[in-house]
């Protein structure tokens, strides 16, 4: 696996932990399946994206500082927020414009 | 139809010194003249668990870096980050509130950028129709093309209630043969409102959305 790849697996899986905890606001369990179902395949296609280029320190730190983010987060409703703006951060760290 | 202040309860009066507060124009002021990815990084912080500046510096490195930005982006983008943190630190539900207020005066500042008379916390009144409870966010006033604007500071925000009263005012001002125009400013993903769209069984066809990517769009007169 490439950097990159190895990078966006890490924050697709801490999307998928922050998903987990979100869902877990009964009421909300339709949007935060339908947040994770069109954010989460976003996240993981960033992988093949402009693959030849070597991720630069500053990128990589920035979403790693992002997966840091999400993973402090305990409060469900909070995660329901960051559902939401967790994949603008890291396409925008990988030089994309949003999701 | 006709606009009218909505009453002032407990609850309300509390709201408006949120809204008072020195800090919620400061940060508007601050989004108002912001970049997408800017607005992307102040949403970031003040849903942030962590208030350490140098984290979000590291987390948005195309606004703080020396890349492209320049210094005067960087220079907006610090004061940005700097108001936000003061919004975050307030506590979980100061923070709250303060988004709201926030989103509601940055709707506001752009809605004015065209001249228009914008008014905030306003019930809209019909003949014969018992009015609805909750007033209007923001509302322009204009006699030929009024408009009414809900708030919310997320997607989630946006729910049947909501968009029932907007498109309820809608409806009984187009039987007055009045234009009023209706929208949802949500300071967060398009897609993500969108994705919220879609699910709801509320008549919602005719409401406007604006969102982190498109609020700019406030501040052009529709043509």
């Amino acid at each position: 696996m490439t950097e990159r790849a190895d990078l966006l697996e890490s924050a697709a899986r801490a999307y998928q932990a922050l998903a987990e905890l979100a869902e877990t606001v009964e009421d909300e369990w339709q949007y935060v399946t339908d947040l994770t179902e069109a954010y989460l395949p976003s996240i993981l296609a960033l992988a093949g994206a402009d693959s030849g280029r070597p991720l630069s320190d500053e990128a990589v730190a920035a979403v790693q500082e992002a997966i840091v983010e999400i993973g402090l987060i305990a409060d469900p409703h909070r995660a329901i927020d960051w559902l939401s703006t967790f994949p603008g951060i890291v396409a925008l760290a990988l030089g994309g414009s949003e999701l | 139809m006709r606009f009218q202040d909505a009453a002032r309860d407990a609850r309300t009066v509390v709201y408006a010194g949120i809204q008072a507060d020195p800090l919620v124009g400061r940060v508007a002021a601050l989004l108002a003249e912001a970049t997408c990815p800017e607005r992307l990084m102040a949403r970031a912080v003040m849903n942030g668990e962590r208030t350490e500046p140098e984290i979000w510096r590291r987390m948005f490195p195309s606004l703080f870096g020396e890349g492209p930005a320049g210094p005067a982006a960087r220079d907006r983008a610090e004061q940005l980050l700097a108001a936000s943190l003061e919004v975050a630190n307030r506590g979980d539900q100061a923070r709250n509130q303060y988004r709201g207020a926030i989103v509601e005066e940055l709707t506001a500042r752009l809605l004015a950028r065209r001249g228009a008379l914008v008014k905030r916390e306003r019930r809209i009144l019909f003949d014969g129709v018992r009015a609805e409870i909750h007033p209007y966010d923001v509302t322009v006033e204009s006699p030929a093309r009024p408009e009414a604007y809900d708030c919310k500071w997320g997607a989630r925000g946006i729910d049947a209630d909501v968009l029932n009263q907007l498109d309820d005012a809608r409806s009984h001002a187009a039987d007055e043969e009045i234009e009023l125009a209706v929208a949802i400013v949500v300071f967060d993903a398009s897609r993500s409102a969108e994705l919220r769209l879609e699910r709801s069984t509320a008549r919602h066809e005719r409401t406007g959305l604006f969102a982190l990517e498109t609020i700019d769009r406030l501040g052009v007169r529709a043509s």
